[in-house]
Formats: C-alpha cells, structure tokens, sequence
C-alpha cells in the first residue's frame, strides 16, 4: 500500500515543492491550500496527488481532509502567512490572522493527525516555522510570535509524545526563495534580507530529509541560518546591535 | 523512411502535452563506466546505432538516476541506461575526437509513473517502464534502486564529489537517441544545470534479478570502475519532438 502524505502550504513554495518530491517518490499526496489555482499547478499531471481547497485555520476543515484521506503518514506542514509591519503599526486584525493561520493552524493539522499517527506507532510530523521564532527582527512581531508558539507548541509535543514512534521535526530556515518571500522583498526592499542571497527551497527540503535519517527536534537548513541560531544563544547582545533596527 | 512531422502537441492520457516538454526542476546523480565496445555494440545493434570508443575497443555505459519534481510530465522518479554513440551515417573516429558530436542512445529508461510512462513512449519512443523507484538524493552519498513486485533489478550509489564552478553549468545540447518497435529517433534535448558536483570513480552497483541487469552484467558492468561521477542539484531540460532517423540497416540497403 502506497503511504500517504498531507501536505499544507502546497500551491506555491516549499509546500508546492515538498508535495511534488513526495509525489515523486510514489506516495499519495494530500495537497491543501486556500489557492486552489496553485494546488492545480502543483498537481499538474500527477494522478497521486489530491488536492484539497482547505483553511489550515478552520479546524472543522481540516478534520474533515484529515478523515477521508485515509491514514496519514507524513505531514508536511507548510502553510503560513507572514505579514510584515512596525509592531505598533500592524492592524490588529493582520496580528490575529498571522496567530489564527500560523498558530492555530498549526494546532488544528497537529491534532487531526498525531492521534493516527501515535496509534499506528509511527509517523513523521514536520512543521515548517522560521528562524524569526529566535530572532525576531523589525517588522516581524506577529510572524516571530506566531511561529515562537509553534517551536514551543512542538517541543511540548515531542516531550509528550517521546518513544511514541512519530518523529517530530521544526524546520527553521532563514529567508527562503519562495513567492511569499519575493512579496515581501518586493515591498520593503531594504528589509530584514536586504543583500541576501535566500535559500533555495530546495535546499531546505533535503536538509529536512536528512534530517530524518537521524534525531533532533530542530532543522536549520543552512550554515547561517545555524551561526545566527549560535549567536542568539551564547552572543545574543552581539546579534541585537548586528540585526537592523528598522 | 517516414516523414519528418512536426506536431506543436500530443495527446496523452486526454491531456495535451504541448512542446518542447520543459522540466523546471529535476536533480541528478550520474556515473559513466567504461565497458568493452563489442558486447555493447552487440547490445545496441538493434538500433542501427555505432557506440563512440573514446579509447579503441572501449565504450562508454551511462547509469543515471533522476528525480523529475517540477515539469510539464509531472513529478516522477526516472532511471537511465544509456550508451554514447555516433552520430548516425558517420564513420567511426577512434580516439577522444570520436565523442564530438556523440548522442546518448538510452537503452532503458524506468519510470514510476504511469503519465511520464505513456508520453516518453509515444512522444518519443523512450523504452520507459513501470518500476519502484525508491531514492534518495538529499544525503551526501545519493542512492536509488530499481524494483520489480520487491525484486532488485540494480542498485547504485554515487559519492560526492567537489563543486564544480557556476557557470561550467552551460551544457551543451546533447542529442538523445531511442530505438522503440523498430523505429530509430533522436532527440533534440537541452540542459542547464547547477550545484554540480563531480570526481573520478565514485560509484558503486549492485545487479540484481532483471533480464536488463543480465546484459549489464555481460558487458562487465558489475565488475566496472566509474571513469566519473556527478550529481546535480537543480536541472532544468527542454525536450524537442523526436524524429525518426535512417539506421545502418536502412542506409546499406539504400
């Protein structure tokens, strides 16, 4: 029997990415997304993949993909938004969102498939969050906090949930190459990443499938998004006069 | 001898495949081995095909393994046996000059899916094949294997090798011939590549329980070491219609 995989975030992206690896690789793959243009895309010519049009933030929702697909055996968990602004600034409403989709969405597809995966005895949960979870830097408030409560969310989980065979992994790169990024860049172009060559999604994706081959919670994709990650644990006020102030 | 035609599309599952068919993102891992020219000359003769001998009484067999993420055929898992050979209707240069203009004849070509299936056969009568195709290209040795119903047909491992500069990532366009039903094509087919990295030897195969690994294994290639080794982190390729070409049966008769 083929395994299954849920893939959040899957119209663009890493999700769109992870999905066709997956697709590859010959397993069914659940795709999500709210972009149901994107999810076409993504699933071009590729009869083992089913797209969903779905809210990761709509907990009903996501029980119900969650239920007709069947076992799931790896999740991929991808969607976010990131809005950008001076904390102060920042409509309320973009703050709730950014916790209702990258918090709450988190939660909703963590407990509509962990208790499969735990009853089964195995299974891989990986949560993409960001290395703006460590280091927040000016304009990411909402987005920083938002995917702060999903490191600590997870790490609840793996304590929780140690030697119940599902493998938990929280991929924090830095700037990825993704249209979200592109957006972002776009619009303040002297922002956080300015001068920054981004990671290849790519490159985050076979540096979570290494990371499967052996333990540990966190996934830092590349050799700086590990030096800030370094540096915000033994030489944080180092990093706070490094990282811009606006 | 037929026609050149030239369709601007094909038809394959009810879809249509416009062309040239782009791939937008595929990564490789590649060795080539040097094995005797004439067991691989017999086993390519039914294409009317000359195997290149870059060094008299030697040709050169290609394992390749790829994973096709983003394209116009969709996602899928792909396996390659191929040969250099001539150029049809030249004569044969013995010597390095024998690989200029050399095309690459692919003997076998599995797949895992069953749409890349259906068009690489009709579009351009790559002898593909519906095989697992397990693999794994994100660690530093890459890995794939090739399986029917749980049998191993082969296995192979390429080690890393060092970086090879940007911008050695121009490839040329190379031709691809196939040979399907009797009917000999090539292949107009273009490639750019980066994160490459490449070695002498560095491969390693297991032949297992296939009637493709037995001839492999005539040709020596269980026994073979890798002249090179590559992988490629991020391919792109453009793949023109095929066209039907005179082998050196059809031209001696002519």
């Amino acid at each position: 029997m083929r395994k299954t995989a849920l893939v959040t975030g899957a119209a663009s992206g890493l999700g769109a990415l992870a999905a066709q690896r997956l697709a590859a690789a010959g397993r069914d793959v659940v795709a999500v997304d709210v972009d149901e243009d994107g999810l076409a895309r993504t699933a071009l010519r590729s009869p083992n993949m089913h797209t969903r049009s779905c809210d990761v933030a709509d907990a009903a929702a996501v029980e119900a993909v969650v239920a007709e697909s069947g076992a799931v055996h790896r999740v991929v968990h991808a969607a976010a938004v990131s809005p950008l602004a001076p904390a102060l600034e920042q409509p309320l409403a973009d703050v709730e969102r950014a916790l209702r989709i990258d918090y709450l969405g988190t939660v909703n597809v963590v407990r509509a498939t962990l208790p499969g995966m735990l009853g089964r005895g195995a299974g891989e949960l990986i949560l993409f969050s960001s290395l703006a979870a460590f280091t927040p830097v000016a304009g990411s408030s909402a987005y920083g906090a938002a995917k702060a409560a999903v490191n600590a969310y997870a790490e609840t989980l793996a304590n929780e949930h140690r030697g119940g065979g599902v493998r938990f992994r929280v991929v924090c790169p830095r700037q990825v190459d993704t249209p979200a990024y592109r957006a972002a860049a776009a619009a303040d172009p002297g922002g956080t990443a300015a001068g920054m060559k981004p990671l290849p999604p790519r490159a985050v994706l076979d540096a979570v499938d290494r990371s499967l081959a052996g333990d540990g919670l966190y996934v830092f994709p590349d050799a700086i998004t590990r030096a800030v990650v370094l540096a915000k644990r033994y030489a944080p006020g180092l990093l706070s006069r490094v990282l811009p102030a606006n | 001898m037929t026609t050149e035609t030239h369709t601007p599309a094909h038809l394959i599952q009810g879809e249509r495949v416009a062309m040239p068919v782009r791939i937008r993102d595929a990564a490789v891992a590649s060795a080539m081995f040097p094995v005797p020219a004439a067991p691989a000359q017999a086993l390519i003769a039914y294409s009317g095909l000359e195997v290149a001998e870059p060094v008299p009484g030697r040709a050169i067999c290609s394992l390749a393994f790829i994973r096709y993420a983003d394209g116009d055929l969709g996602p899928y898992h792909e396996f390659a046996v191929a040969f250099l050979v001539q150029p049809p209707g030249t004569s044969p240069r013995p010597g390095p000059r024998g690989l200029k203009g050399a095309g690459a004849f692919i003997h076998w070509l599995p797949v895992n899916q069953e749409f890349t299936l259906e068009a690489g056969r009709t579009i351009w009568g790559f002898p593909k094949e519906l095989a697992d195709i397990p693999m794994d290209l994100a660690g530093r040795t890459r890995r794939c294997a090739v399986r029917f119903g749980g049998r191993t047909a082969i296995e192979i491992a390429v080690r890393p090798g060092v970086p090879v500069p940007a911008g050695a990532g121009a490839m040329p366009d190379v031709t691809a011939y196939s040979c399907l039903d009797g009917t000999t094509r090539r292949t107009p087919w273009t490639l750019a590549a980066s994160g490459v990295r490449m070695r002498p030897g560095g491969a390693r195969v297991r032949l297992g329980d296939h009637p493709v690994a037995d001839e492999l294994r005539e040709i020596g290639l269980d026994r073979a070491r890798a002249l090179s080794t590559a992988t490629v982190d991020h391919l792109t390729m453009s793949f023109a219609d095929a066209v039907p070409v005179a082998g050196r049966a059809e031209e001696d008769r002519s």
